[in-house]
Protein backbone atom coordinates (compact mmCIF):
# COMPACT_ATOMS: atom_id res chain seq x y z
CA UNK A 1 0.00 0.00 0.00
CA UNK A 2 2.94 2.34 1.12
CA UNK A 3 4.95 1.72 -2.11
CA UNK A 4 1.55 1.96 -4.24
CA UNK A 5 1.43 5.65 -2.32
CA UNK A 6 4.92 6.66 -3.13
CA UNK A 7 5.08 5.66 -7.16
CA UNK A 8 1.87 7.53 -7.03
CA UNK A 9 3.41 10.62 -5.53
CA UNK A 10 6.57 9.94 -8.04
CA UNK A 11 4.62 9.67 -11.04
CA UNK A 12 2.99 12.93 -10.19
CA UNK A 13 5.82 15.14 -9.15
CA UNK A 14 7.28 14.21 -12.34
CA UNK A 15 4.31 15.04 -14.61
CA UNK A 16 4.24 18.19 -12.66
CA UNK A 17 8.24 19.09 -13.06
CA UNK A 18 7.21 18.90 -16.82
CA UNK A 19 5.87 22.41 -16.09
CA UNK A 20 2.11 21.82 -16.63
CA UNK A 21 -0.41 20.49 -13.69
CA UNK A 22 -0.67 16.86 -13.90
CA UNK A 23 -4.16 15.70 -14.52
CA UNK A 24 -5.76 15.22 -10.74
CA UNK A 25 -7.75 12.09 -9.70
CA UNK A 26 -11.36 13.96 -8.39
CA UNK A 27 -10.15 11.42 -5.43
CA UNK A 28 -6.93 13.57 -4.33
CA UNK A 29 -8.77 16.68 -3.85
CA UNK A 30 -10.85 14.79 -1.45
CA UNK A 31 -8.70 12.95 0.28
CA UNK A 32 -7.02 14.03 3.92
CA UNK A 33 -4.52 11.29 3.49
CA UNK A 34 -3.43 12.58 -0.23
CA UNK A 35 0.76 13.76 0.15
CA UNK A 36 0.27 17.70 -1.21
CA UNK A 37 3.03 19.87 -2.98
CA UNK A 38 2.82 23.30 -2.26
CA UNK A 39 2.71 24.59 -5.96
CA UNK A 40 -0.28 21.70 -6.09
CA UNK A 41 -2.05 23.09 -3.30
CA UNK A 42 -1.76 27.00 -3.99
CA UNK A 43 -2.87 25.99 -7.46
CA UNK A 44 -5.82 24.29 -6.37
CA UNK A 45 -6.89 26.53 -4.07
CA UNK A 46 -6.44 29.45 -6.68
CA UNK A 47 -8.85 27.48 -9.38
CA UNK A 48 -11.45 27.08 -6.44
CA UNK A 49 -11.04 30.70 -5.49
CA UNK A 50 -11.76 31.44 -9.15
CA UNK A 51 -14.38 28.92 -9.47
CA UNK A 52 -16.74 30.52 -6.26
CA UNK A 53 -15.26 34.33 -7.76
CA UNK A 54 -17.45 33.15 -11.02
CA UNK A 55 -20.50 31.51 -9.53
CA UNK A 56 -20.64 34.62 -6.80
CA UNK A 57 -20.96 37.03 -9.84
CA UNK A 58 -23.10 35.49 -11.65
CA UNK A 59 -25.58 34.66 -9.21
CA UNK A 60 -25.20 37.96 -7.32
CA UNK A 61 -25.74 39.67 -10.87
CA UNK A 62 -28.90 37.58 -11.77
CA UNK A 63 -30.75 37.85 -8.93
CA UNK A 64 -29.34 40.99 -8.79
CA UNK A 65 -28.03 42.20 -4.95
CA UNK A 66 -26.74 45.23 -5.03
CA UNK A 67 -24.28 47.44 -2.41
CA UNK A 68 -20.95 47.19 -0.95
CA UNK A 69 -21.99 44.48 1.47
CA UNK A 70 -22.31 42.04 -0.86
CA UNK A 71 -18.63 42.19 -1.82
CA UNK A 72 -18.00 41.73 1.80
CA UNK A 73 -19.75 38.89 1.60
CA UNK A 74 -18.31 37.33 -1.30
CA UNK A 75 -15.35 37.56 0.42
CA UNK A 76 -16.10 36.11 3.71
CA UNK A 77 -17.75 33.14 1.69
CA UNK A 78 -14.66 32.34 -0.70
CA UNK A 79 -12.00 32.61 2.31
CA UNK A 80 -14.49 30.65 4.34
CA UNK A 81 -14.65 27.58 2.11
CA UNK A 82 -10.90 27.81 0.85
CA UNK A 83 -10.36 27.38 5.03
CA UNK A 84 -12.50 25.00 5.27
CA UNK A 85 -11.44 23.10 2.34
CA UNK A 86 -7.57 23.06 3.03
CA UNK A 87 -8.03 22.79 7.21
CA UNK A 88 -11.02 20.21 7.15
CA UNK A 89 -11.43 18.14 4.02
CA UNK A 90 -7.70 18.23 3.06
CA UNK A 91 -6.58 18.52 7.03
CA UNK A 92 -2.69 19.66 5.98
CA UNK A 93 -0.58 21.40 8.46
CA UNK A 94 -0.41 25.12 7.33
CA UNK A 95 2.82 25.33 8.96
CA UNK A 96 4.33 22.86 6.03
CA UNK A 97 2.50 25.76 3.40
CA UNK A 98 3.92 28.82 4.43
CA UNK A 99 0.67 29.69 6.98
CA UNK A 100 -2.33 30.32 7.24
CA UNK A 101 -1.68 34.11 5.04
CA UNK A 102 0.08 31.83 2.33
CA UNK A 103 -2.68 29.83 1.74
CA UNK A 104 -5.89 32.12 2.52
CA UNK A 105 -3.82 34.67 -0.30
CA UNK A 106 -3.73 32.05 -3.38
CA UNK A 107 -5.53 33.65 -6.43
CA UNK A 108 -7.16 36.23 -3.88
CA UNK A 109 -6.98 39.39 -6.38
CA UNK A 110 -7.42 37.65 -9.36
CA UNK A 111 -10.52 36.25 -7.70
CA UNK A 112 -11.91 39.77 -6.68
CA UNK A 113 -11.38 40.81 -10.35
CA UNK A 114 -13.22 38.14 -11.48
CA UNK A 115 -16.33 38.48 -9.12
CA UNK A 116 -16.08 42.32 -9.50
CA UNK A 117 -16.17 41.74 -13.64
CA UNK A 118 -18.61 38.95 -13.36
CA UNK A 119 -20.74 40.46 -11.16
CA UNK A 120 -20.82 43.93 -13.22
CA UNK A 121 -21.66 42.19 -16.31
CA UNK A 122 -24.65 40.35 -15.77
CA UNK A 123 -26.02 42.82 -13.69
CA UNK A 124 -25.79 45.61 -16.57
CA UNK A 125 -26.73 43.17 -19.27
CA UNK A 126 -29.45 41.17 -17.18
CA UNK A 127 -31.40 44.24 -15.58
CA UNK A 128 -30.90 47.31 -18.29
CA UNK B 1 -36.84 36.73 -23.26
CA UNK B 2 -36.16 34.22 -26.56
CA UNK B 3 -32.73 32.87 -27.42
CA UNK B 4 -32.56 34.95 -30.44
CA UNK B 5 -33.35 37.54 -28.08
CA UNK B 6 -30.67 36.84 -25.68
CA UNK B 7 -27.72 36.77 -28.09
CA UNK B 8 -28.57 40.05 -30.08
CA UNK B 9 -26.18 41.73 -28.56
CA UNK B 10 -26.79 45.53 -29.99
CA UNK B 11 -30.00 45.09 -28.07
CA UNK B 12 -28.49 45.46 -24.71
CA UNK B 13 -27.86 48.48 -23.27
CA UNK B 14 -24.25 48.30 -22.06
CA UNK B 15 -23.37 45.79 -24.96
CA UNK B 16 -20.03 48.14 -24.94
CA UNK B 17 -18.93 45.96 -22.09
CA UNK B 18 -19.32 42.97 -24.16
CA UNK B 19 -16.61 44.38 -26.59
CA UNK B 20 -14.72 45.96 -23.51
CA UNK B 21 -14.60 42.18 -22.37
CA UNK B 22 -13.84 40.84 -26.08
CA UNK B 23 -10.99 42.95 -26.55
CA UNK B 24 -9.64 42.51 -23.09
CA UNK B 25 -9.66 38.80 -24.34
CA UNK B 26 -7.75 38.56 -27.54
CA UNK B 27 -5.48 41.21 -25.94
CA UNK B 28 -4.37 39.21 -23.15
CA UNK B 29 -4.05 35.79 -25.67
CA UNK B 30 -1.68 38.00 -28.04
CA UNK B 31 0.28 39.43 -25.03
CA UNK B 32 0.86 35.90 -23.68
CA UNK B 33 2.01 34.88 -27.54
CA UNK B 34 4.82 37.74 -27.20
CA UNK B 35 5.83 36.92 -24.03
CA UNK B 36 5.81 33.54 -24.82
CA UNK B 37 7.73 34.19 -28.16
CA UNK B 38 10.32 36.88 -26.33
CA UNK B 39 10.82 34.85 -22.46
CA UNK B 40 9.24 31.31 -22.04
CA UNK B 41 10.46 29.72 -24.14
CA UNK B 42 13.98 31.28 -24.25
CA UNK B 43 16.73 28.67 -22.25
CA UNK B 44 17.69 31.85 -19.92
CA UNK B 45 14.51 32.00 -18.96
CA UNK B 46 13.92 28.22 -18.31
CA UNK B 47 17.13 27.67 -16.26
CA UNK B 48 16.50 30.78 -14.36
CA UNK B 49 12.83 29.24 -13.16
CA UNK B 50 14.36 26.24 -12.72
CA UNK B 51 16.82 27.04 -10.82
CA UNK B 52 14.48 29.50 -8.55
CA UNK B 53 12.40 26.39 -8.37
CA UNK B 54 15.17 24.24 -6.61
CA UNK B 55 16.44 27.11 -4.22
CA UNK B 56 13.10 27.79 -2.77
CA UNK B 57 12.45 23.79 -3.10
CA UNK B 58 15.81 23.42 -0.84
CA UNK B 59 15.49 26.41 1.25
CA UNK B 60 11.80 24.99 2.72
CA UNK B 61 13.60 21.86 3.20
CA UNK B 62 16.68 23.16 5.16
CA UNK B 63 14.07 25.53 7.20
CA UNK B 64 12.14 22.58 8.09
CA UNK B 65 14.33 20.34 8.91
CA UNK B 66 15.06 20.01 13.20
CA UNK B 67 17.86 19.07 14.16
CA UNK B 68 18.64 15.30 15.88
CA UNK B 69 18.62 15.73 19.53
CA UNK B 70 19.77 12.50 20.59
CA UNK B 71 22.85 13.46 22.38
CA UNK B 72 22.50 16.99 24.85
CA UNK B 73 25.42 16.66 26.11
CA UNK B 74 28.13 18.03 23.04
CA UNK B 75 26.46 21.82 23.57
CA UNK B 76 29.41 23.29 21.39
CA UNK B 77 28.83 21.04 18.22
CA UNK B 78 25.23 21.61 18.61
CA UNK B 79 26.05 25.38 18.85
CA UNK B 80 28.54 25.06 15.55
CA UNK B 81 26.10 22.75 13.56
CA UNK B 82 23.31 25.55 13.53
CA UNK B 83 25.73 28.08 12.93
CA UNK B 84 26.76 26.00 9.80
CA UNK B 85 22.75 25.56 9.22
CA UNK B 86 22.55 29.50 9.64
CA UNK B 87 25.32 30.02 7.10
CA UNK B 88 23.77 27.42 4.69
CA UNK B 89 20.58 28.79 4.83
CA UNK B 90 21.97 32.28 4.28
CA UNK B 91 23.98 31.52 1.30
CA UNK B 92 20.67 29.73 -0.29
CA UNK B 93 18.31 32.57 0.34
CA UNK B 94 21.21 34.81 -1.31
CA UNK B 95 21.19 32.77 -4.58
CA UNK B 96 17.45 33.00 -4.33
CA UNK B 97 17.21 36.59 -4.68
CA UNK B 98 19.89 36.82 -7.34
CA UNK B 99 17.96 34.33 -9.47
CA UNK B 100 14.98 36.37 -8.88
CA UNK B 101 16.26 39.96 -9.57
CA UNK B 102 17.65 38.05 -12.84
CA UNK B 103 14.48 36.56 -13.72
CA UNK B 104 12.53 40.33 -13.22
CA UNK B 105 15.50 42.03 -15.26
CA UNK B 106 14.83 39.30 -18.06
CA UNK B 107 11.30 40.05 -17.77
CA UNK B 108 11.18 43.42 -17.90
CA UNK B 109 13.68 44.32 -20.82
CA UNK B 110 11.28 41.52 -22.85
CA UNK B 111 8.38 42.73 -21.51
CA UNK B 112 8.51 46.46 -22.83
CA UNK B 113 7.09 45.20 -26.12
CA UNK B 114 4.06 43.68 -24.09
CA UNK B 115 3.82 46.76 -22.54
CA UNK B 116 3.89 48.89 -25.92
CA UNK B 117 0.75 46.33 -27.05
CA UNK B 118 -1.13 47.42 -24.13
CA UNK B 119 -0.64 51.09 -24.66
CA UNK B 120 -1.66 51.20 -28.15
CA UNK B 121 -5.02 48.99 -27.10
CA UNK B 122 -6.27 51.27 -24.13
CA UNK B 123 -5.51 54.04 -26.80
CA UNK B 124 -7.79 52.61 -28.85
CA UNK B 125 -10.54 51.53 -26.58
CA UNK B 126 -10.10 55.06 -25.00
CA UNK B 127 -10.93 56.88 -28.38
CA UNK B 128 -13.58 54.38 -29.10
CA UNK B 129 -15.54 54.37 -25.29
CA UNK B 130 -13.99 58.14 -24.30
CA UNK B 131 -16.98 59.64 -21.97
CA UNK B 132 -19.81 56.46 -22.81
CA UNK B 133 -20.91 54.70 -20.17
CA UNK B 134 -20.21 51.14 -20.89
CA UNK B 135 -21.71 49.17 -17.48
CA UNK B 136 -23.43 49.82 -14.57
CA UNK B 137 -22.12 48.91 -10.90
CA UNK B 138 -24.30 47.19 -8.42
CA UNK B 139 -21.90 49.23 -5.84
CA UNK B 140 -21.61 53.08 -5.09
CA UNK B 141 -17.70 53.16 -5.53
CA UNK B 142 -15.72 55.50 -3.69
CA UNK B 143 -11.98 57.27 -3.51
CA UNK B 144 -9.51 56.04 -5.56
CA UNK B 145 -12.34 53.33 -7.33
CA UNK B 146 -14.85 56.11 -7.87
CA UNK B 147 -11.87 58.23 -10.04
CA UNK B 148 -11.28 55.15 -12.03
CA UNK B 149 -14.76 54.08 -12.59
CA UNK B 150 -16.31 57.37 -13.26
CA UNK B 151 -13.14 58.61 -15.35
CA UNK B 152 -14.33 61.18 -18.10
CA UNK B 153 -17.97 60.29 -17.55
CA UNK B 154 -20.46 63.43 -17.22
CA UNK B 155 -23.31 63.33 -14.86
CA UNK B 156 -23.17 62.16 -11.01
CA UNK B 157 -24.57 59.26 -11.10
CA UNK B 158 -21.53 57.18 -9.26
CA UNK B 159 -22.65 54.10 -10.13
CA UNK B 160 -21.80 54.66 -14.30
CA UNK B 161 -18.96 52.60 -15.36
CA UNK B 162 -16.68 54.08 -17.68
CA UNK B 163 -13.63 51.50 -19.99
CA UNK B 164 -10.81 52.11 -17.47
CA UNK B 165 -12.52 50.67 -14.77
CA UNK B 166 -13.76 47.80 -16.75
CA UNK B 167 -10.80 47.34 -18.59
CA UNK B 168 -8.85 47.21 -15.38
CA UNK B 169 -10.99 44.54 -14.07
CA UNK B 170 -10.72 42.15 -17.18
CA UNK B 171 -6.80 42.70 -17.71
CA UNK B 172 -6.11 41.51 -13.80
CA UNK B 173 -8.28 38.50 -14.12
CA UNK B 174 -8.26 37.49 -17.53
CA UNK B 175 -4.33 38.06 -17.56
CA UNK B 176 -3.57 36.27 -14.60
CA UNK B 177 -5.72 33.45 -15.02
CA UNK B 178 -4.67 32.96 -18.97
CA UNK B 179 -0.83 32.86 -17.42
CA UNK B 180 -2.05 30.22 -14.68
CA UNK B 181 -3.99 27.89 -17.09
CA UNK B 182 -0.70 27.89 -19.26
CA UNK B 183 1.48 27.55 -17.05
CA UNK B 184 3.67 31.09 -17.19
CA UNK B 185 2.92 31.99 -13.93
CA UNK B 186 5.73 33.53 -11.52
CA UNK B 187 7.18 30.87 -9.98
CA UNK B 188 6.40 30.85 -6.12
CA UNK B 189 9.99 31.22 -4.79
CA UNK B 190 10.60 34.88 -6.42
CA UNK B 191 7.45 36.52 -5.55
CA UNK B 192 6.10 36.92 -1.89
CA UNK B 193 2.67 37.28 -3.18
CA UNK B 194 0.70 40.59 -2.72
CA UNK B 195 0.36 40.07 0.64
CA UNK B 196 3.72 39.61 1.82
CA UNK B 197 3.59 37.29 5.39
CA UNK B 198 6.39 36.98 7.69
CA UNK B 199 7.87 33.74 7.75
CA UNK B 200 6.77 32.47 11.25
CA UNK B 201 10.25 29.97 11.73
CA UNK B 202 12.60 33.35 11.27
CA UNK B 203 10.59 35.29 13.96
Amino acid sequence: MKEGKSVKFNLQQQNHQNGHLSPFKLAKLLDPDASWDKDQLGDVLHWIRQAVALVCGLLWGAIPVVGGVWFIAFLLISTGIIYGYYAMILKVDEEDFGGHGALLQEGLFASISLFLLSWILVYSLGHF
Amino acid sequence: MTTSQLFNFSSYKYSDSLTVVGISFCTAIVCEAISWLLIYRTNSYKSLRSSIDKAAKKLETMKTETPNSSSSSVAKVKISNKKSKTKKIDRVETSLKESSRDLSLFKFKSGAVVALVLFVVFGLLNSLFEGKVVAKLPFKPFGIVMKMSHRGLHGDDVTDCSMPFLYFLCSISIRTNLQKFLGFAPPRGASSGLFPMPDPKTN
